[in-house]
């Protein structure tokens, strides 16, 4: 009796706290998106409903050429970052051998190495030693290096059940390495190299840390956001972070439900998982 | 046959070669640089070349630097310790009751993760300042607005658990994805309690997840430029707020890039004197992708 009433508290008690951090993390999302929808955004509760804010916004030149700048920024650093890590992935599994662990190490490294670090690293490696003047080529490579060990873990963790024999089966009959790779390789971790992208495409899209130093006179959302968040908190920043919370969430939806129709399995092989 | 056989040779090199080369360059090399310029110093905005340490001075002896970095340390731990306290019981609601739909409850934290400091920063104002949800609320029940949640330390570390939180979830959840529940089973079937089977087998074997957890909030929370901006205020200063202020208003690079080299150093004794506690073979850890 005393075991199902200790069972009963800790079940309630971990679901409270899984309920509260969802609360806390949604809250003020949902608080700044009605305030975006509505006339008085300080305190909309009752909203009184306008789309006069998400007007202004798309109007502004400003803001269009900023997030033309990111979207650039978010595909080069994500696509190169991704490539990249691929074929990271795939070296480590297959051709590092005994050095493993100081290759997985260097790549990885800039995962414990703060944004604002690898920002101002390359401010002053371009700056003072190349003297080229920041812009969005700068912003790209410098994100792509701190993309790089992200695409890289999803990557690994996609990969590492992946069956190499596979591989080997088809180069037994004679297929090259290359055309291995394109008929057999590729078609089966597909959907490893997308969750790469979009992961890498959003975190360079929304950067601010690494992007701020190299960006030069390159206006991005993120930083013209800063800017404006210097001046005070305006209905328009809300509506800002509102479009991009809703673009995210479209993306991780669209994500979810090809994994939930089987038509992609980001790393979740629901056949395989008891398998040990 | 000669030919493939250089292809598979090839492929090697090539597939772990051009990421290294990537990350010298682009990585190594930078940092590299920013040691150089530490020693170097400015004048009147302008790098002049000659060696010294007298910017390792100034930040020993100019007592504002020193109290930035321990007001940094307190505040990386404080939220890092809060953190994991947090995502602990909500990985493990979410692997225990997530059912199908566990993956979902995941992503549902990365969302806020993947939007960017500055939109959460200026969703945190949402809730926090002075015309924010919480202080609209009081206000409209008639109460007083509450002082230390606006442009406080309170503020900045509520800010960075709110940043931070998520990644942690994302890496203690794929700790105990990756951890076979029925060894708890067993430890039970030989007659531990729930708690003693908790301690005993649940968290040393996913003491490695933790840590790296621990450390990927550690490391950004040190070096937190924005939040303690925006949040923190006249009394919040930060060493990486003080730190982007160098490359900024000031113009002192020298001085900046001797910040840096301290707050790279001082990440790399946290993740050291963190995987020294680490085991890897007690933790489960099997190698890379090789069983």
């Amino acid at each position: 009796m005393r075991g199902r009433l200790a069972k009963a508290t800790t079940r309630y008690a971990l679901l409270a706290t899984l309920a509260l951090s969802y609360l806390f993390l949604y809250l003020p999302i949902l608080h700044i998106g009605l305030a975006a929808f509505s006339k008085n955004a300080n305190f909309p509760y009752p909203p009184r409903w306008t789309l006069d804010t998400f007007g202004r916004l798309f109007g502004n030149s400003l803001y269009q050429g900023a997030f033309l700048n990111s979207l650039v920024l978010g595909i080069g650093a994500g696509a190169l970052s991704t490539l990249l890590a691929a074929a990271a992935t795939l070296g480590l599994m297959r051709h590092a051998g005994r050095r493993t662990g100081l290759f997985l190490t260097l790549f990885v490294a800039p995962l414990f190495v703060a944004e604002v670090l690898v920002g101002i690293a390359s401010l002053i490696f371009n700056g003072l030693f190349l003297e080229l003047q920041g812009n969005l080529v700068s912003a790209i490579l410098a994100n792509a290096v701190h993309c790089f060990s992200y695409a890289l873990l999803i990557m690994a963790t996609q990969l590492y059940r992946y069956d190499w024999r596979l591989d080997d089966a088809a180069m037994v009959f004679g297929a090259s390495p290359l055309r291995t790779f394109f008929e057999v390789t590729l078609p089966l971790i597909w959907p490893g190299l997308l969750g790469a992208f979009i992961v890498t495409f959003i975190m360079a899209f929304n950067n601010l840390e690494i992007s701020f130093y190299l960006l030069g006179a390159t206006p991005t959302l993120p930083s013209v956001a800063w800017g404006a968040l210097r001046y005070g908190v305006k209905p328009e920043l809300y509506a800002l972070a509102t479009a991009v919370n809703l673009v995210v969430v479209l993306g991780l939806g669209i994500m979810f439900v090809l994994m939930l129709t089987g038509k992609a399995a980001f790393g979740h092989r629901p056949e395989r998982e008891r398998a040990v | 046959m000669t030919r493939r056989n250089f292809a598979s040779r090839a492929a090697g090199p090539l597939l772990l070669g051009v990421p290294t080369l990537f990350l010298l360059a682009l990585f190594v090399v930078p940092l590299a640089s920013m040691v150089v310029l530490s020693f170097w110093r400015t004048e009147n905005y302008h790098i002049v070349q000659d060696w010294n340490v007298g910017n390792y001075v100034t930040l020993a002896t100019g007592g504002a630097y020193v109290t930035f970095l321990i007001r940094s340390l307190v505040m990386a731990t404080v939220v890092s310790v809060v953190s994991v306290a947090v995502a602990w019981p909500v990985s493990y609601a979410i692997i225990l009751y997530g059912g199908r739909y566990r993956l979902l409850f995941t992503l549902a934290f990365a969302v806020p993760f993947l939007t960017g400091e500055v939109l959460r920063v200026i969703a945190l104002q949402g809730l926090l300042g002075p015309l924010g949800l919480i202080n609209g609320v009081l206000m409209a029940l008639g109460a007083a607005p509450l002082r230390f949640i606006m442009y406080t330390n309170v503020a900045s570390a509520i800010g960075l658990v709110y940043l931070y939180l998520p990644i942690v979830v994302t890496v203690i959840y794929l700790s105990l994805l990756n951890f076979d529940a029925r060894l708890i089973d067993a430890a039970k079937i030989f007659g531990a309690s729930p708690l003693r089977a908790f301690f005993e087998v649940t968290w040393p074997l996913n003491l490695f997840g933790t840590l790296i957890g621990f450390a990927l909030c550690f490391i950004p929370c040190l070096s937190a430029t924005l939040a303690p901006r925006f949040l923190g205020g006249p009394n919040g200063t930060l060493y990486g707020m003080a730190m982007a202020q160098q490359f900024g208003e000031s113009g002192t690079w020298a001085l900046g890039a001797a910040m840096g080299v301290v707050l790279f150093l001082t990440s790399i004794l946290a993740v050291l004197a963190i995987g020294m506690r680490v085991n890897l073979r007690r933790t489960g850890f099997t190698g890379f992708g090789r069983g």
